[in-house]
């Protein structure tokens, strides 16, 4: 079996207090791995652990079978991991195109002296990242407020032009923190709609969310933290059954209605 | 002052409207130096230099979020680089290629490590710089020492040698038109994006693929290569340089002009230079009328920096350029932006 990501036994402190701790997982290409937890279970911060927002104070960041645990951020970026982090980072000042041009920017080349010199390799470039980029917003549902400056957006489209940034690098691991939080019934169905094309596509999401249905009905797969650690792992199925799970988590009240959770 | 200053910057302006503005510049730049008399041709030339050298700063500042106190020091780099070439026999052009060139490379090496600080440190550090090569250069015989450098020979371009201030002012107008078109072009490019992504969440930009210290060492180098191309012309014009040229008020005058003029701007430098040196002009000339103390002209000229800065930081707080812009988009029928 290939692997596309692999977290061996990863650990992270602030302050002497462990937010994640001794965290291993494997991905397989084309997953749809689910992350959930209680609030402060540590799942943002694998996913820094993993984006290399943070660095790991131990184990290993294994992408592809090359390791990554020491790269920066934009290394990691160019090798195919996207992030969506969880709220809205976006560019403040740059419209939504603009926002989303940026994603393109691991997979592009030119720099400042073509730019300068308005090279016509750097106006080749620039058309087809603004094309890529139209795309993407497009997909993400957003294409209307394209020429708007992103910080005029409603939180939710602020949502949607982060994925859609992330989208234009054509990454090959993509890093969901939360994306259908603060979203309207209707945007999250467009959300869901569009990770399953996504997986449908081959691309390997980990996806943390605390709208449960949501989870259930898009992982293929579960990893459950608690307080730091890995307290479970497992199909859909078996993650709704395991008892340390409903009892740190779930809790007894999604046994008895198992869609009904918030 | 700097969180409040440094404002994310938009790219509003970079198109169409920034296009007429640079056309309207250029034949202002061509047409006005023949109707100038001689007197306030060398106020022109000057102008020039020091809106050229003020682009790069607002580019540093505006863009990349980073403040330079020392700007003056690459403008000094580029000088004494192009005058101690031209006195040791390096034909004049050459040397005026090589300045940017020079400036830019100091810039590298000094920024790898000051560009891990920011805001108030890295502008302190930058301020620090500038003292230090002040202090270097006096004490350097081979570049004139305190006395300064002396028969820098004239800028000669294709045999023809530019000996009056017109040729200079045109030298000059030249380089500012290159300055803001490099700007312009570099600010609505991929890496013009990147920059001004990482001024606003350092972090999303990483997770974008944007090597940002790399990418603001790019800016600091391209910053100081508009000072020192700068600094080549005037070396040329003067034909003499000292260390007395290149003080720390004129690092200031640089960020003052910067700032009044619109930071995240194209032209707000070049408005911002204009505007400040004629004021600086005016109060010039009303120091030394007859009457006026001998340090009059000192004073009032340091004055001019500190009540621009604090009538602009109130009651134009983004500048003069896109104050101006909101003026006129106010008064014309709403038009979409491309
Ligand atoms: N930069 C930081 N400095 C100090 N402590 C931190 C930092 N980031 C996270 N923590 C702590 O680490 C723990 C895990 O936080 P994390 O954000 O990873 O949780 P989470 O599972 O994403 O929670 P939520 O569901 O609320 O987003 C928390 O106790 C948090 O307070
Ligand atoms: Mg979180």
């Amino acid at each position: 079996m290939t692997v596309r990501l692999a977290v061996g036994g990863v650990s992270r402190a602030f302050g002497g207090v462990y937010a994640v701790r001794d965290v291993s997982l494997t991905v397989a290409p084309g997953e749809l791995r689910a992350i959930i937890g209680p609030n402060g279970a540590g799942k943002s911060t694998l996913f820094a652990l993993i984006g290399g927002q943070l660095a790991t104070h131990h184990g290993s960041v294994t992408l592809d079978g090359a390791r990554v645990e020491r790269l920066p951020a934009h290394r990691r970026a160019r090798l195919g991991v996207g992030v969506v982090f969880q709220g809205a980072r976006i560019f403040h000042g740059l419209t939504a195109l603009e926002n989303v041009m940026v994603g393109a920017h691991a997979t592009t080349r030119a720099g400042f002296l073509s730019a300068a010199l308005r090279l016509p390799a750097h106006h080749r470039e620039e058309r087809a990242i603004r094309e890529r980029a139209l795309t993407c917003l497009d997909r993400a549902g957003i294409a209307d407020w394209a020429h708007r400056p992103a910080e005029e957006l409603p939180l939710g489209q602020q949502r949607a032009l982060q994925l859609a940034r992330a989208l234009c690098a054509r990454p090959r691991l993509l890093l969901l923190d939360e994306p259908a939080s603060g979203l309207r019934a209707a945007e999250r169905e467009h959300l869901a709609g569009l990770i399953t094309a996504l997986r449908a596509e081959g691309l390997t999401i980990l996806l943390v969310e605390h709208d449960v249905a949501f989870v259930m009905r898009l992982a293929d797969r579960i990893t459950v933290l608690d307080l730091g650690r890995v307290i479970a792992d497992g199909s859909p199925a078996e993650i709704r059954e395991n008892p340390r799970v409903i009892e740190a988590y779930l809790g007894p009240s999604f046994v008895r209605s198992p869609h009904g959770a918030s | 002052m700097t969180a409040g200053l440094l404002r994310p910057a938009s790219a509003a302006g970079t198109g169409r409207a920034a296009r007429w503005w640079l056309a309207g510049f250029t034949i202002l730049g061509l047409a006005l130096p023949p109707l100038l008399p001689e007197r306030h041709l060398a106020t022109f030339v000057l102008f020039a230099l020091t809106a050229t050298v003020t682009v790069g700063v607002s580019l540093l500042m505006g863009y990349a979020g980073q403040v330079s106190l020392g700007q003056a020091a690459f403008y000094a780099i580029g000088a004494y680089a192009a005058g101690l070439l031209a006195v040791h026999g390096v034909p004049s052009l050459l040397g005026l290629l090589l300045a940017p060139v020079i400036a830019a490379v100091a810039a590298v090496l000094l920024g790898a490590p000051l560009l891990r600080l920011r805001g108030h440190h890295l502008a302190f550090a930058t301020l620090a710089v500038q003292l230090i090569l002040l202090s270097l250069l006096a004490q350097a015989d081979w570049a004139g020492g305190a006395i300064g450098l002396q028969g820098i020979p004239r800028l000669t371009i294709l045999g023809y040698e530019l000996r009056e201030d017109l040729g200079y002012a045109y030298a000059a107008s030249l380089v500012l038109a290159l300055a803001v078109l490099i700007a312009r072009n570099v600010i609505v490019s991929r890496a013009g994006r990147a920059l001004r992504a990482a001024a606003t969440s350092e972090t999303a930009a990483a997770a974008s693929g944007v090597p940002i210290g790399r990418y603001r060492l790019a800016v600091f180098a391209l910053s100081a290569a508009m000072a020192g191309l700068a600094g080549g012309v005037y070396a040329y014009y003067l034909g003499y340089l000292s260390p007395g040229s290149f003080p720390v008020l004129l690092s200031i005058e640089f960020v003052v002009m910067a700032v009044v003029g619109g930071l995240g701007t194209i032209t707000g430098p070049v408005a911002g230079a204009a505007v400040v040196i004629v004021l600086v002009q005016v109060l010039n000339t009303l120091a030394t009328r007859p009457g006026m103390p001998g340090y009059a002209p000192a004073v009032l000229s340091y004055a001019v920096y500190a009540v621009v800065l604090i009538l602009c930081v109130l009651y134009l707080p983004k500048g003069l350029v896109p104050a101006l812009r909101r003026a006129t988009r106010a008064t014309a029928p709403d038009r979409r932006q491309s």
